[in-house]
């Protein structure tokens, strides 16, 4: 790891302008991927600003939403009593998550920044177009068991591992930053990116721009919501794949739904084609395979990969199968 | 006569690890010390072209960053054993394969040394590698004989075994690369004294690691000491010496500081051997009541350009049932990637095939598998042709089954469903080799207030040796175990043996034993000599020795004390004990294990394991059992999720790290119920005890993966048995 300058913010708007002011410096909160992003060489900052005791650790509900400040820890929201009366697909995300000591450390605002496990961009010496832009992608014909059938591109088919991200991509939820141009809001659709040509940015952030808030809308009174995660190992594993489900019921008729799924895509991956062959109509077998077949109707499988086509339409199904049973 | 061996004994360095009192390698303390890290080769087959370190020269607190240019010329230590390699490092611009190093940086701490070796530039005149078993099966041969195992044997006549068979199962199964990581990742730490070698090291063989920098430094082994008092964990992986450990010594000669070097848990990805790839074809006939006729088992495994080792040897398929007529040929294939090594239970590599392939044959049969198993015991050694000393792996299955539940099994697969899914019972023999070293050493130094030092220069990797030599001691001594304290992990003390091929009982249990015999003798006759003991002038051989205690047999209240008599003699009684002839045994046992299946998703999750085995007399059941339920809790990595990621472009890791790289955690892990048979192998010197350390980490994975067909139906050949194999 190469030295670097630290420093701690006593306020969002210093951190901002002390990482503004430096080309490759960034902010650290839990520091559970970024540290050892940087000592594996994957990422090199010569500034590190410490943002875990700024005052944004809040979970407040108001006017049917809930906000949640960026550096409440994973474990901190996922217990919430809000959060799991209210958003279970969220609670599940989070506990499903990591380990035990990383929920503890770990921030919200950090999980949606958390970088792919890619290992070809976690090894310094492969070609990575997101580590190196420019330099190749040697997970196209190589180990990518673990990759994007997806939204991938020619440049990249790394994941996104957010759990977290796979439900609030569910839950139309809104970021809220603060830059060095002030505040704004991003809708959680444009939040992350798709690699493109330029897999090197993975969100709409700008540099210096601070993650300070996520708010999430409360569902309405009868909406379900579920999270499904397929994993190699019982605990402390990303996904292979994943699913959440957010549907109000009339009766058997699927009245709102929203799908997003996890380990499939470069990006927390919402399917408006399989929703809408859910929506408007009774969730039975048929449909269900019908959602299935529009969620992957345009993946792309290379090499390892192949499996995550079948395997997250049975995610698909396993999380509906279990939602409409639910009452 | 014993007292103390058996009891379940709790580890007498518990206090000390679960405080952190003890000192592993890197806890020494050591004033100056500097700190080395490696810069390793990213190509896997080629040259260097140009190697630029003025950057890292330059870099904040640098002492020395050695390249092939200026590193000091070492030798290259002979022989496939103990160093693995046929090549030292940073002597020639050759790359043999991804991970190799290339430089060596020398700084005042740890975070000088990883900044400047990021600053080290390097390049390759790199040629392609071919680093996948699967697309170069065409170029296997058969290689040497590799540490005394055959590589081709035959026994009875093979084409009669096949017309005999009225039933034959013909498999080809695949195993993956896996690496040992253990929690310590391997330590140097290298003391230089004028011509004076100190070496802090994790090895599991501290004997070796002396002789081999002897060797490879040109210096007289009785200058090099090494120092190897707690392990954390090594399964294998240091068991050989390699070559991290003759760099940082001669470093610590170049720049006139101790050095230390710890690889970093990528590095050990490429230092320290691995469980190599394999690829597997097993032929087993049988009559139709079962016996089998045949079998024709041959082995591929990776092997590196520069050297053609092998270690996963087909035992099992050799020793483990009476099989009257088989051919076992073990092949290599030459790939650019490091030398593989032992890995946990090296047989478990071979024998996972074999019992995999045995509930194959009860299928098709139609026979139990645990009956299959029975009506193929064996009580002779069909390799030697002499009896097993003593062997009760019947009684095993038969235990074991009454402990499962065995009989409540419907051997109709997918039969057994429940709510969270399919559920599956699988069953395989578990079996290992132990021993065969020479055996080990030991002196003792009874002190005037009653206490005996034990030492032994053996190793503890976590097993248990500590508490287990303890016991050993106070029962050869006729004391308490509170009056012993064993030390280990020296090569001052008297040598032993390595650490690894579950010999650290039958090879130093002997020895230790032996000592403190001839101590206790000792002792006994310089009390029936001395005017001043109550026992002056009775027969020795009727003196018995207890809690510290010397009498005369049923004579308990006239006596004298190891306190008394050494205080007495007027200084400490030392008594060394040449080395014991060692053992070699078989330890065997019969694992049930218990699966649930999820029917869409394809997760498998172990429910339950139960093990019953055959380790001879078990000398502490607690630690036992400790290593039986590790053993477990490994084999359900090596089953269900371990897997080192090669790529076949780069020849190189892709997941050299614990998060990549998937062992299990807590919830992977079920109840696993443990029993010994516990009966004495008369034939062993080690107080009736076989080697049992790697036994138990046989036998699960077949289980597991028999397990895995009884719930779904579903053969898989190809470990891991992941969700992505079972949709």
């Amino acid at each position: 790891m190469k030295l670097f300058d630290y420093a701690r913010a006593g306020r969002p708007e210093e951190a901002v302008r002390m990482v503004a002011a430096r080309t490759t410096g960034t902010f650290v909160a839990g520091g559970t991927d970024l540290l050892n992003l940087m000592k594996d060489g994957a990422q090199t900052h010569d500034l590190v600003v410490d943002v875990s005791r700024l005052p944004l650790t809040g979970i407040e509900e108001s006017g049917g939403r809930l906000r949640i400040g960026a550096m409440a820890t994973m474990a901190d929201v996922a217990l919430h009593p809000v959060v799991r009366r209210r958003l279970p697909v969220m609670s599940q995300a989070l506990l499903q998550s990591a380990s035990p000591q990383i929920r503890n450390m770990a921030s919200i605002g950090g999980n949606l920044l958390q970088r792919t496990r890619c290992g070809y961009f976690r090894s310094p010496g492969f070609a990575c177009n997101k580590r190196e832009p420019g330099s190749g992608c040697a997970a196209l014909e190589g180990r990518n068991r673990g990759h994007a059938v997806l939204g991938g591109s020619d440049h990249c088919i790394a994941v996104h591992p957010s759990d977290l991200a796979v439900a609030l991509r569910a839950l139309d939820a809104t970021v809220h930053t603060l830059g060095p141009d002030g505040p704004r809001s991003i809708g959680i659709a444009g939040f992350h990116r798709a690699p493109g040509t330029t897999p090197h940015r993975e969100n709409a952030l700008r540099h210096g721009e601070l993650v300070t808030a996520v708010e999430v809308p409360l569902p309405a009174p009868g909406v379900r919501s579920r999270y499904l995660k397929v994993r190699d190992r019982a605990s402390f594993e990303f996904a292979l794949v994943s699913a959440a489900a957010v549907v109000r019921m009339d009766g058997r008729t699927v009245r709102e739904v929203a799908l997003a799924f996890g380990g499939v895509a470069p990006l927390p991956w919402r399917s408006a084609e399989a929703e809408a062959a859910l929506r408007g109509r009774a969730l039975t077998d048929t449909t269900i395979g019908e959602a299935g077949e529009a969620l992957v109707g345009r993946a792309r499988p290379r090499g390892e990969n192949a499996f995550k086509v079948e395997l997250v339409r049975r995610a698909l199904r396993d999380v509906l199968d279990r939602l409409g049973r639910q009452r | 006569m014993s007292k103390v061996v058996g009891k379940p004994l709790r580890r007498v360095d518990a206090r000390a690890k679960v405080t952190g009192a003890a000192q592993y390698a890197a806890d020494a303390r050591v004033p100056g010390a500097a700190h080395g890290f490696l810069v390793m080769s990213t190509v896997a087959r080629g040259r260097i072209s140009r190697i630029d370190v003025r950057a890292a020269e330059a870099a904040p607190g640098v002492l020395a960053v050695l390249t092939h240019r200026t590193m000091p010329r070492l030798r290259t230590p002979p022989g496939e054993v103990p160093y693995f390699k046929s090549f030292v490092p940073l002597q020639d611009d050759r790359i043999h394969h991804a991970g190799q190093p290339v430089a060596l940086v020398v700084a005042g701490t740890l975070e000088q040394a990883q900044e400047a070796a990021t600053l080290v530039e390097v390049r390759y005149d790199s040629e392609r590698p071919r680093a996948a078993l699967l697309d170069a099966l065409d170029e296997a041969y058969v290689p040497p004989d590799s540490h005394d195992e055959p590589s081709e044997y035959t026994r009875g006549d093979v084409a009669a075994g096949r017309e005999q068979a009225e039933v034959t199962v013909d498999v080809t199964y695949t195993t993956v690369t896996q690496h040992h990581n253990p929690m310590e990742p391997s330590v140097t730490l290298a003391v230089w004294d004028g011509a004076d070698l100190t070496v802090h090291e994790s090895a599991q063989g501290i004997g070796f690691t002396r002789s081999t920098l002897a060797e490879a430094l040109d210096v007289p082994p009785r200058n090099v000491r090494v120092l190897s008092p707690y392990l954390g964990g090594g399964f294998g992986g240091k068991g050989p010496v390699w070559p991290h450990t003759l760099l940082t010594a001669a470093a610590a000669r170049e720049v006139g500081r101790p050095v230390k070097l710890v690889l970093s848990r990528a590095h050990t990805y490429s230092s320290t051997g691995h469980r190599a790839e394999t690829h597997q074809r097993l032929a087993l006939g049988a009559r139709r009541d079962g016996r089998l006729t045949f079998a024709e088992h041959t082995t591929t495994e990776q092997v590196s350009r520069t050297e053609q080792s092998l270690h996963a040897a087909n035992k099992a398929t050799r020793l483990l049932y009476g099989i009257p007529n088989l051919r076992t040929v073990q092949r290599a294939v030459r790939l650019d990637l490091p030398t593989g090594s032992f890995m946990r239970s090296p047989e478990a590599t071979t024998s996972h095939v074999l019992e995999c392939a045995l509930d194959e044959l009860s299928c098709e049969l139609g026979v139990d598998p645990v009956e299959l198993r029975l009506r193929n015991d064996t009580r002779v050694d069909l390799v030697t042709g002499e009896p097993f000393g003593s062997r009760y792996l019947a009684e095993c299955f038969r235990r074991g089954a009454e402990l499962f539940g065995w009989d409540r099994r419907d051997p109709e697969p997918r039969s057994m469903r429940d709510e969270d899914g399919l559920v599956g019972w699988g069953v395989a023999a578990a079996a290992h080799t132990g021993g065969g070293f020479p055996g080990g050493a030991a002196r003792v130094t009874l002190s005037e207030d009653g206490t005996a030092l034990v030492q032994s220069g053996t190793q503890d990797i976590g097993t248990g040796t500590y508490t287990v030599m303890t016991q050993v001691s106070a029962d050869g001594l006729g004391v308490p175990t509170d009056a012993v304290r064993f030390e280990l992990g020296d090569t001052r003390f008297p040598g032993a043996p390595l650490s690894a091929g579950s010999a650290t009982v039958p090879c130093t249990v002997p020895g230790v034993f032996a000592a403190c015999a001839t101590a206790r003798d000792t002792v006994v006759g310089m009390a029936v000599r001395d005017p001043e003991s109550p026992l002056h002038g009775r027969d020795p051989g009727r003196i018995t020795v207890r809690d510290g205690r010397l009498f005369v047999t049923g004579d308990p209240g006239r006596y004298d004390t190891y306190r008394a008599v050494v205080r007495r003699h007027g200084e400490p009684v030392v008594v060394n004990s040449p080395p014991q002839d060692s053992f070699s045994g078989y330890s065997t046992g019969a694992v049930f294990a218990e699966v649930c299946v999820h029917p869409r998703l394809g997760t498998v999750r172990v429910r339950r394991v139960t093990g019953v085995f055959d380790p001879g007399t078990v000398l502490n059941h607690r630690t036992a059992r400790s290593q039986a339920i590790g053993g477990a809790i490994w084999n359900i990595g090596f089953t269900l999720t371990e897997h080192t990621l090669i790529d076949a472009h780069a020849g190189r890791v892709v997941n050299p790290n614990l998060s990549g790289y998937l062992v299990p955690v807590n919830a992977d892990v079920p109840r696993v119920e443990v029993e010994f048979i516990d009966k004495p192998d008369p034939t062993s010197p080690a107080l009736n005890a076989r080697g049992f350390g790697e036994t138990p980490s046989t036998g699960v994975t077949a289980a597991l993966a028999n397990a895995v067909y009884h719930a779904t139906g579903r053969r898989i050949r190809e470990l891991p048995l992941t969700p992505d194999k079972l949709l």
